[in-house]
């Protein structure tokens, strides 16, 4: 039986060489950027004011939102793979990322009108986003609660048509906007990780993390649940339950990686398959290994996109596509007609 | 309501004259370090240029490709997705940019490094030019002769805009260009309005804010007599021809008479110190401005 499979040595060794990997990458990405700068000078107190300002106030939240970033999406791929028991599935899939979006896009065009106070100023776009990523949840649960039950189909079906609204209330919004509004937009929906900072960054992490340790604990039950849904309720998985609780933590987390970091694609997709082709597919690996090698990705990732032309950088979302696009082609080129 | 206009016309005088001689300038810190500037706006890298502090420039963004030796500086950029470790990365004593310079979070990271940063609001007027380029010398610290002769020409440019005729019944439409087939359109609060508004013209689209695509239907119910587009527009339209062939503006009387004023985008639309001819130069075009060029 599935449940009795013991992880093996050599894939915890695969594990143990996946957090080494995201060590390394997290060490390269705060030693190494435009302004050059050691981490240990800094710590000794020996870097200048502006160096350790970069390192402490720029440098340091940016690593650490993609690290969050990429292990959310990753991991939130990898659990949604397992639930939809489909290898094209990732967290745009279920509308989440595009509700994100819209709250955002809407707060950009219409913030002005709301006369906000100063303070709450930073957060607005943030909250948007995390509020447009839980309206695209209660609505998933709404159709799932009238249904009676929460079907892969219909919930596939649901994220589909919300994606389509989404995309159509995006559009109301960009023909809406004036021409500054216009541009601030296009450059959110790139996705960076470029407006790190602290206050943000902190509140977000706590709910990403949330997420992250939510998804992991479910990795049993995803393993149990790829010998149907039926022989998974007899082994003792609340099936109904676990589908909720999928799809609700990588909602949350994903609003909270969305609202502080666009839109970044192709991440939620091919971490999960990378870590099936280097490790197993057995989601007790796979699940906590894309979140590790999501992060170590994102990192690099960031890493590449604002060093690449310094002084000025890459959108992220370029990094990752242009690495995520050839291999969700391959992926296709691979796939068997049914 | 011909007194309203009057009125309105009276103020606009006013203020235009009061602007000549008390400057609007954003808020500076004192005892700022103008020596390495790193720029996001290319009117504000047309100034330095102009004022002949080219030497002090460390970076400029994107938007600043004129004069040409401009494009040579290392780039930071877009200037509305700035990146604060890259922007530092030139050892800038000043940044100075554009009312849209960054992201915001950006500027808020900018602001922790002591590094003081200077936005410069949008002002679609010739006093605005006016300012921009006397705040900007205030802010280096220049009292040279020739700073003091690049302002006084500017203002006799602006002294020459002041005695445009306006003629509301020139129809005149700023275009950006064809996006996927419609033309985008110069709406209220665009430099393409304060283009128009600088050359005594109306703008046709003032119903909307903003640069938005126009149907075709709207266009030929607009029927615009004069058509101004950026010269890059026009290339990627595919020249003059191909954009006076396309359906939504073959009909108008703007394609019939072959009416097309095509200039340099920064120049007309930057608002840096060149758009001051460029407005005349329209203007002279249209037949709203009579005087020859001032003499220099």
């Amino acid at each position: 039986m599935l449940s009795t499979v013991r992880v093996g040595r050599q894939q915890r060794l695969g594990l143990s060489a996946l957090v080494i990997l995201l060590a390394s990458c997290l060490l390269a990405a705060l030693s190494m950027g435009a302004i050059s700068l050691s981490p240990l000078a800094v710590l000794a107190g020996t870097a200048s004011e502006l160096q350790e300002t970069v390192f402490a106030e720029i440098r340091s939240p940016r690593v650490v939102l993609a690290a969050a970033v990429g292990s959310v999406l990753g991991i939130a791929g990898a659990a949604l793979q397992g639930l939809f028991r489909n290898p094209l599935a990732d967290p745009t899939l279920i509308g989440v990322s595009s509700g994100a979006a819209l709250g955002a896009v809407a707060m950009i065009v219409l913030g002005e009108a709301t006369a906000l106070p100063a303070a709450l100023t930073p957060y607005a776009i943030p909250l948007a986003a995390i509020g447009g990523a839980v309206a695209v949840t209660l609505g998933l649960f709404a159709f799932s609660q009238r249904y009676g039950q929460f079907s892969i189909v219909t919930i596939l079906l649901v994220g589909i048509a919300i994606n389509a609204l989404c995309t159509v209330g995006i559009g109301i919004f960009q023909f809406l906007s004036d021409d500054r509004q216009l541009r601030t937009l296009v450059f959110w929906m790139m996705g960076s990780f470029g407006r790190a900072q602290w206050p943000l960054v902190a509140p977000a992490l706590a709910l990403m993390t949330l997420g992250v340790l939510w998804l992991g604990k479910q990795a049993r039950d995803l393993d149990l649940l790829q010998l149907g849904e039926i022989q998974a309720q007899h082994l003792g998985v609340e099936v109904q339950r676990l589908k909720r609780y999928v799809v609700f933590g990588s909602a949350i987390a994903v609003g909270a990686a969305v609202a502080l970091s666009g839109m970044i694609g192709f991440v939620g997709l091919v971490v999960p398959h990378l870590v099936r082709l280097l490790l197993s597919s057995t989601h007790r690996l796979v699940v906590p290994g894309a979140a590790l090698l999501g992060a170590s990705l994102m990192v690099l990732a960031d890493l590449v996109a604002r060093t690449i032309i310094v002084p000025a950088e890459l959108p992220v979302s370029l990094v990752t596509s242009a690495i995520g696009a050839p291999f969700f082609l391959w992926l296709i080129a691979r796939m068997r007609p049914a | 309501m011909k007194r309203w206009l009057q009125l309105s016309l009276l103020f606009m005088v006013c203020a235009a004259s009061q602007a000549v001689h008390a400057r609007e300038c954003p808020e500076a810190p004192p005892g700022i370090d103008a020596r390495r500037i790193a720029v996001a706006g290319g009117s504000i890298t047309e100034v330095i240029y102009l004022l002949g502090e080219s030497q002090r420039l460390v970076a400029a963004d994107r938007t600043s490709n004129y004069p040409a030796e401009a494009r040579a500086l290392p780039s930071i950029g877009y200037v509305r997705a700035l990146s604060a470790e890259g922007v530092l990365s030139v050892e800038p004593t000043l940044v100075l940019g554009e009312h849209d310079m960054g992201p915001p979070e950006v500027m808020a990271q900018l602001r922790q490094t002591r590094v003081p940063v200077i936005a410069f609001p949008e002002r679609f007027t010739a006093a605005g030019v006016v300012d921009k380029v006397r705040c900007v010398a205030d802010l280096l610290a220049l009292d040279s002769a020739r700073t003091a002769a690049a302002v006084v020409a500017l203002q006799d440019e602006a002294r020459l805009l002041a005695q445009v005729v306006p003629d509301p019944a020139v129809k005149v439409a700023v275009l950006l260009g064809l996006r996927e087939g419609a033309p985008i359109a110069a709406g209220r609060e665009t430099s393409g309005d304060g283009l128009l508004a600088m050359a005594g013209l109306n703008n046709l689209f003032a119903e909307f804010s903003g640069w938005k695509p126009v149907s075709m239907e709207a266009m030929a119910l607009a029927a615009p007599d004069v058509l101004v587009v950026p010269e890059r527009g026009l290339a990627q339209a595919g020249g003059i021809d191909a954009l006076l062939a396309h359906p939504a503006l073959r009909l108008t009387p703007a394609a019939r008479q072959r009416r097309v004023v095509a200039m340099d985008g920064m120049r007309m639309l930057g608002f840096g110190p060149r758009t001051l001819g460029a407005a005349a130069e329209l203007a002279r075009q249209v037949g709203t401005l009579e005087e020859p060029p001032v003499a220099r």
